[in-house]
């Protein structure tokens, strides 16, 4: 089981439509997969017409009062599962810090999962904390959605500092690439021909800004699943995720 | 996505329509596009599937043909492999984790398809007020086509619930809607079962193994007339396998069964007229002769690779121009089989001898065993064979000639059969010891003699490929080697006769005859 997470400091960069279409491809594509919205604003849980609410909230999740499988739903679609969002995730870290290896929490949670599942993807919330923390522990790649400008250059460096600072997260798997790219903007052609120079991981593929992503709300369901396969944005999900697989597969230093 | 699957039978004439309107006000119904796809059933021809408990379905949707071997009742596969191909003997099976358990199911017989089953489905989405599909149902119309006995007609209509993980109360209520709102019973039968049933065939409806229910009482005119139809089906249902040669079982159980119709003829001793018993047996004689060249040739190909493997391995490559040689036989044999299969004689003969067995019995009759219970006329005949293969075995000595050998092992095929045809009549437990022990003896006498035989045709064999310049010295050499082996083996069976028939001939053995078929004395001390 590979963990897969989405992830930017920045809200609305994304991240949803990044871990709802790559999971889609995934389950598409045989792999078992799982997508946990982790968000407590639910986007990820209504694209799949999901009621966001778990049973008895972040505690009784985050305690092991039920397995987590037993909190699972079943989209529309083969092969892909949701473990829903609740409102009361927006307490997460409270609760997380009540126990005794706080940022190991989610990491615990996921292994039982490793039997059902062969890929999950975590949706997460913008901003740095105890989630957050949690997150980088347990993800096999940590995918940061960042639209091409000097403000989301600055969010990396402010991850790349916190994923230094800390023991034993700066070997996360780190994979930025660009989405909602509109080449018409100079400023987007100059940052996707610069940024990546000072970081290595960042990935070739990148997701073009289109109004069928935004459609993705009124749809709801994932974007693969309502556009004709010839569509742009669907070829550069499925690159991005081709591109993804490669570097999951490649041995880690 | 698929929890549980439930299936509920549709009754004949219900409206689709009326069943998605059940579901109005609760949930929206929305349909895929129908779509057909072909269930293929095999099983070998005495299903050796079905018997385990077991399914082996292909399906087929146009694009695609999967094989799915699963259990009775089951939903999960045990084992799935996409196929372009037929499956056939075990050895074409693919070489996947597993397939050995199928295979050995599947032994030396061929899988044969059972019949066709054409599905159009229509899937029904259920969809709650946010668009979110939270159950699933699937209707199957099915039509079974049974193309060898050019048959095809509808099968029940079922309809599979299949829940959506995490919708559990959807689930129950939509089985409660389907049971006691709609009145549909849950479907018990397979598929299979039902699509056989629609056919109006039966599972399990051949096996090579006698299993009779023998009333004690009835005449043993009607008893043996009983037995020896049960075996004359047998014979004619193995016919069509035999002229196709699908696979080597049926010529096999076809001469297992003339064996045993000359064995009822003779043994069990006058219920019927002499001159008819002489005919009859004059004719199954002349059908174990024909059918014996194949069978022949049949066991050398089942045992080549045994034979192969029992020689030093430098020589094992020489033994090929045998296994062609066979080959290149077969075909004329085969084709003589089929001849007279086909001919007037051996239509005719099957048909007079139907004709008579389902003729009823006469009301009286002078033949002097046909009018008494079958009881008794069992316990005399078997009492009397058992004496004499007793007085033979006793009598054969570590220098007796192999002739000695030979007419026991005729007794005691005529004594397993006669307590094959009547073990209904006595204790289960005690039969089945005896029948046992008697196989042990027959294996080891049938070692004796057919390996002799089969080094004798082996010699015979070289001669023919010699003559036909197919073999090379080496050839023959190798051939010469396995006729060695042959004939050890058979040396070593003669050996080991005497323990085995100690062991027979055991008083505690001699006590189980007695009681069971001993003629009913009043027992004095001593005697």
């Amino acid at each position: 089981m590979k963990i897969i997470a989405s992830y930017n400091i920045k809200g609305g960069v994304g991240k949803t439509a990044t871990a709802v279409n790559l999971a889609y491809l995934s389950a598409r594509e045989g792999n078992r997969t799982l997508i946990w919205d982790l968000d407590p604003q639910g986007a990820a849980t209504y694209y799949f017409r999901v009621k966001p609410k778990v049973k008895g909230g972040t505690r009784a999740l985050v305690s092991g009062h039920h397995d987590l499988d037993d909190l699972v739903k079943g989209t529309d679609f083969e092969g892909l599962d949701l473990l829903p969002a609740d409102f009361s995730y927006r307490n997460m870290d409270l609760v997380l810090e009540d126990n005794k290896r706080p940022t190991k929490q989610l990491q615990k949670l996921l292994a039982p999962m490793a039997i059902a599942y062969d890929y999950v993807f975590l949706d997460c919330p913008p901003s740095i904390s105890l989630v957050s923390e949690n997150v980088f522990r347990a993800s096999h790649a940590l995918l940061v959605p960042m639209i091409p400008t000097t403000l989301s250059a600055r969010t990396l460096d402010q991850l790349q500092e916190f994923l230094e600072g800390h023991d034993g997260l700066g070997k996360v798997n780190l994979m930025p690439f660009f989405s909602m790219v509109d080449r018409r903007k100079h400023l987007h052609i100059h940052l996707m021909e610069t940024l990546p120079e000072s970081f290595p991981t960042f990935l070739q593929a990148s997701i073009p800004y289109a109004s069928d992503v935004e459609r993705m709300g009124l749809n709801r369901m994932p974007l693969p699943a309502y556009v004709p396969p010839s569509n742009p944005i669907t070829k550069a999900y499925e690159a991005l995720w081709a591109e993804i697989k490669a570097g999951l597969a490649k041995p880690r230093g | 996505m698929n929890e549980f699957a439930q299936a509920y039978l549709v009754p004949d004439g219900t409206d689709l329509q009326g069943i998605k309107d059940a579901f109005e006000g609760r949930y929206s119904v929305t349909e895929d596009e129908p779509h057909e796809l072909i269930r293929r059933f095999y099983d070998t021809f005495d299903w050796s599937l079905y018997q385990a408990g077991t399914v082996l379905e292909e399906l087929s949707d146009g694009s695609q043909r999967e094989l799915i071997w699963r259990d009775l009742h089951g939903e999960a596969p045990k084992l799935a492999w996409n196929t372009d191909r037929n499956p056939g003997f075990a050895a074409d099976l693919p070489q996947i984790p597993e397939i050995d358990r199928l295979a050995s199911l599947v032994g030396i017989r061929r899988l044969l398809p059972l019949l066709d089953v054409h599905t159009r489905l229509i899937s029904w989405r259920l969809l709650n007020e946010d668009g979110k599909t939270v159950a699933r149902l699937e209707v199957e119309q099915n039509r079974y086509v049974d193309k060898g006995r050019e048959r095809q007609g509808p099968v029940s209509v079922l309809l599979r619930l299949h829940g959506v993980k995490g919708y559990d109360d959807e689930l129950q209520a939509t089985a409660r809607l389907l049971q006691e709102g709609l009145n549909l019973s849950l479907a018990r039968a397979e598929l299979l079962q039902e699509a056989l049933a629609a056919a109006g065939r039966r599972p399990l409806d051949y096996s090579s193994q006698l299993d009779f229910r023998l009333d004690p009482q009835r005449r043993a005119d009607a008893t043996a007339k009983e037995i020896l139809l049960h075996l004359l089906n047998t014979i004619e249902v193995n016919i069509p396998g035999t002229r196709a040669n699908q696979d080597s079982e049926f010529l096999h159980d076809l001469r297992v069964a003339v064996r045993r119709t000359r064995s009822a003829l003779t043994q069990i001793k006058d219920v019927f007229a002499a001159d008819l018993v002489e005919q009859y047996k004059e004719s199954f004689g002349w059908m174990g002769e024909f059918t014996g060249p194949v069978r022949d040739l049949d066991v050398y190909l089942l045992d080549f690779n045994a034979y192969q493997a029992s020689l030093p391995e430098t020589l094992r490559p020489h033994l090929e121009p045998l296994r062609d040689f066979i080959h290149a036989h077969y075909g004329a044999e085969q084709k003589a089989l089929v001849a007279h299969l086909d001919s007037k004689r051996f239509r005719d003969l099957l048909r007079d001898w139907r004709a008579f067995l389902e003729a009823p019995v006469p009301e009286q009759s002078v033949v002097p065993n046909a009018m008494r219970p079958v009881k008794a006329v069992a316990d005399e005949r078997i009492w009397t064979m058992y004496k004499r293969v007793r007085k033979e075995g006793r009598a054969i000595t570590p220098d007796s000639p192999p002739e000695d050998m030979h007419e026991l092992r005729k007794s005691c095929k005529k004594l397993r059969y006669l307590i094959e045809f009547f073990d209904s009549l006595y204790p289960k437990q005690e039969v089945r010891q005896l029948v046992k022990l008697m196989k042990v003896l027959l294996d080891n006498l049938g070692n004796f003699q057919d390996l002799a035989v089969q080094a004798d045709h082996l010699r015979d064999m070289a001669q023919r490929m010699r003559e036909e310049s197919h073999a090379s010295t080496d050839t023959l050499l190798t051939m010469g080697v396995l006729v060695g082996h042959l004939l050890e083996h058979q040396h070593r069976a003669r050996e080991e006769f005497a323990q085995i028939f100690a062991t027979f001939d055991s008083e505690g053995h001699q006590a189980l005859f007695t009681a069971l078929f001993g003629p009913s004395k009043p027992r004095r001390k001593g005697a």
